[in-house]
């Protein structure tokens, strides 16, 4: 359909055709990111000496996930129309003489785009909340089971009281604590309360894809992977706890394995699923400065009406974009030259309507 | 409904009465948002206008799923284009910007790309989609081509030419009795005749 030529496709080496379909810079990123994990796990754990060989396995799937993820996410950064955004947002950001004043916005930015996640709760309450308790469920939980995989985390009895630990990080003192206080009492059961509100958050959003017949019409797959995913980690994790507490330790060997298979499976589905989300999301604040920056910009004008459509650099940038996707728009010079893109959305839409109207011998 | 329905419009039998509109509101997957856009169009040398309902067309090879940089626009395995998904979309407009139909719409306080769905809530259970089951005029028609070929007149065409692009779609518009694809540009706005009464442009 399209008629711009596409690329031939590199030969495969000889001997390795299996290395032909890979991407050369995502297989360097991510192996790259792979091998400074593992020198920040030696550095941090001070030469393992901290290193937890029980977690050997949870550290096996987040170096996979690392080198997925990377992997994917170069991918999909060198897409023509992400890269030609993601360029758009550096040069807003960093190349516009306004660096200072983007940075003092950069906290204000991250909360209303990351974090506060603002738009989610536009689009409804119960949505927003849920988000949330799994958003925030997931950062406590990665802020504790990371370090503690890579051996950057240990707890100390201070002295010979058994009654007052101190945590250490990568071999650095830091906060001392009372076992049996309230914050010691949160300090190890941090995960615990991760996973009362990821599942706060997972039950909330099943009740709606469960009721919700607009959100059943378009429900795909990943949409129910992710939330029994989230489900499989919380339940089992509570379960090592409930048989610590209450049932004297029975069943823990087995349910700390289940828990492992969960997590690291949990792990290796983020390059994948619905979770790489987690990754392009950020993409949305260099569009914050860039939409500023678009907004003091010349605007393209409509051919056909006359009146300004869309930022002219934007575009720009999709009259490049498109014959690299295989698109071709132009129109012959005989009929007016330039492109379909010259026309605003509206002028697009009356376009096909009289075409098709003067096939059927015109309106009425 | 049958599972070989197609969705046609002919924008010529508009007349005009946003019961197309207010019935798109009314459809789970958008509740309370129109996703159809009706237009005033320039209908004729004489400066009358005329409305045209547009809804999303599906195409084959979707230009809006193509150019979206959060890659956050799929099609099902019926070939309908959906709606961005919500975690991913980031409201650039490019979509907006490629889309050679002006379909999509970006509704900026939620982040998010937003349209027709082709009523899949209801299309999926065999129902007609929302706008289709109300139109009075069926410039929105919903049914099989065999009923259409019993009950209308006219040809089907899903093939559009954009410039030098096809485009073909899962959404078909009524032709004459002339198939073939529907060249897009033949619908420049009617110059009017009080631009040059006396044809003299025309003459050069």
């Amino acid at each position: 359909m399209a008629v711009t030529a596409q690329p031939e496709p590199r030969p495969a080496p000889a001997g390795r055709p299996w290395l032909a379909g890979l991407d050369r810079r995502g297989v360097l990123v991510g192996g790259g990111l792979v091998v400074l994990l593992l020198v920040l796990v030696y550095v941090g754990s001070e030469g393992l000496r901290w290193f937890d060989a029980a977690l050997a396995g949870y550290l096996v799937g987040t170096l996979l996930a690392v080198f997925g993820t990377a992997y994917r996410y170069v991918v999909w950064v060198e897409r023509p129309p992400t890269r030609a955004l993601r360029a758009r947002g550096w040069q807003a950001f960093w190349g516009s003489g306004r660096r200072l004043r983007n940075l003092a916005r950069l906290p204000d930015v991250l909360w209303t785009r990351l974090v506060g996640q603002g738009f989610i709760r536009s689009r409804s309450l119960s949505r927003w909340i849920a988000h949330q308790c799994v958003f925030w469920g997931c950062v406590l939980a990665a802020l504790v089971t990371f370090p503690l995989t890579f051996g950057w985390l240990h707890f100390e009895s201070v002295g010979q009281d058994d009654a007052r630990y101190r945590a250490f990080v990568a071999g650095l003192g830091t906060v001392e604590f009372e076992s049996r206080s309230v914050a010691g009492w949160l300090m190890f059961h941090a995960l615990d309360v991760a996973a009362v509100l990821v599942l706060v958050g997972v039950f909330t959003f099943l009740v709606r894809r469960l009721r919700d017949p607009g959100a059943l019409a378009v429900e795909r797959s990943g949409d129910f992977l992710v939330l029994a995913g989230l489900f499989a980690v919380s339940v089992t994790g509570l379960m090592l706890t409930v048989s610590s507490l209450w049932m004297d330790g029975r069943f823990y060997t087995f349910l700390t394995n289940v828990h492992a298979a969960t997590v690291i499976l949990g792990l290796l589905y983020i390059p994948f699923g619905k979770l790489f989300h987690i990754f392009q999301r950020p993409g949305t604040v260099g569009l914050a400065y860039t939409k500023e920056r678009w907004a003091h910009e010349e605007a393209a004008t409509c051919r056909g009406c006359g009146e300004p459509y869309a930022p002219a650099t934007q575009v720009d940038d999709l009259r490049r974009v498109l014959p690299e996707l295989g698109f071709d728009y132009r129109i012959d010079p005989a009929r007016g030259g330039g492109d379909h893109l010259g026309f605003c959305p509206r002028c697009r839409r009356a376009l096909v309507a009289r075409a098709q109207s003067l096939r059927v011998g015109g309106f009425g | 409904m049958s599972d070989d329905a197609v969705f046609v419009i002919d924008h010529s039998r508009c007349i005009g009465c946003r019961a197309c509109v207010q019935a798109c509101e009314e459809c789970g997957t958008h509740r309370g948002r129109s996703m159809i856009h009706l237009d005033e169009v320039d209908a004729g040398p004489l400066g009358s206008r005329q409305t045209a309902p547009t809804v999303c067309m599906h195409c084959t090879d979707p230009t809006c799923a193509e150019v979206c940089p959060a890659d956050a626009i799929k099609q099902n395995e019926d070939g309908v284009v959906q709606s961005a998904l919500k975690p991913r979309c980031i409201a650039c407009s490019n979509c907006v910007l490629a889309c050679p139909f002006g379909v999509p719409k970006v509704v900026g306080e939620i982040d998010l790309m937003m349209k027709c769905d082709l009523c899949l809530d209801r299309t999926s259970a065999g129902s007609k989609p929302m706008c289709a089951s109300v139109c009075p005029s069926d410039a929105l028609w919903y049914g099989t081509p065999e009923e259409f070929a019993a009950t209308r007149v006219g040809t089907l065409g899903d093939v559009f030419a954009f410039g030098d692009q096809a485009v073909t779609t899962r959404v078909k518009v009524v032709l004459g009795e002339e198939p073939g694809p529907l060249d897009v540009l033949s619908g420049r706005a009617p110059a009017s005749w009080l631009d040059d009464p006396f044809a003299l442009g025309e003459a050069s």
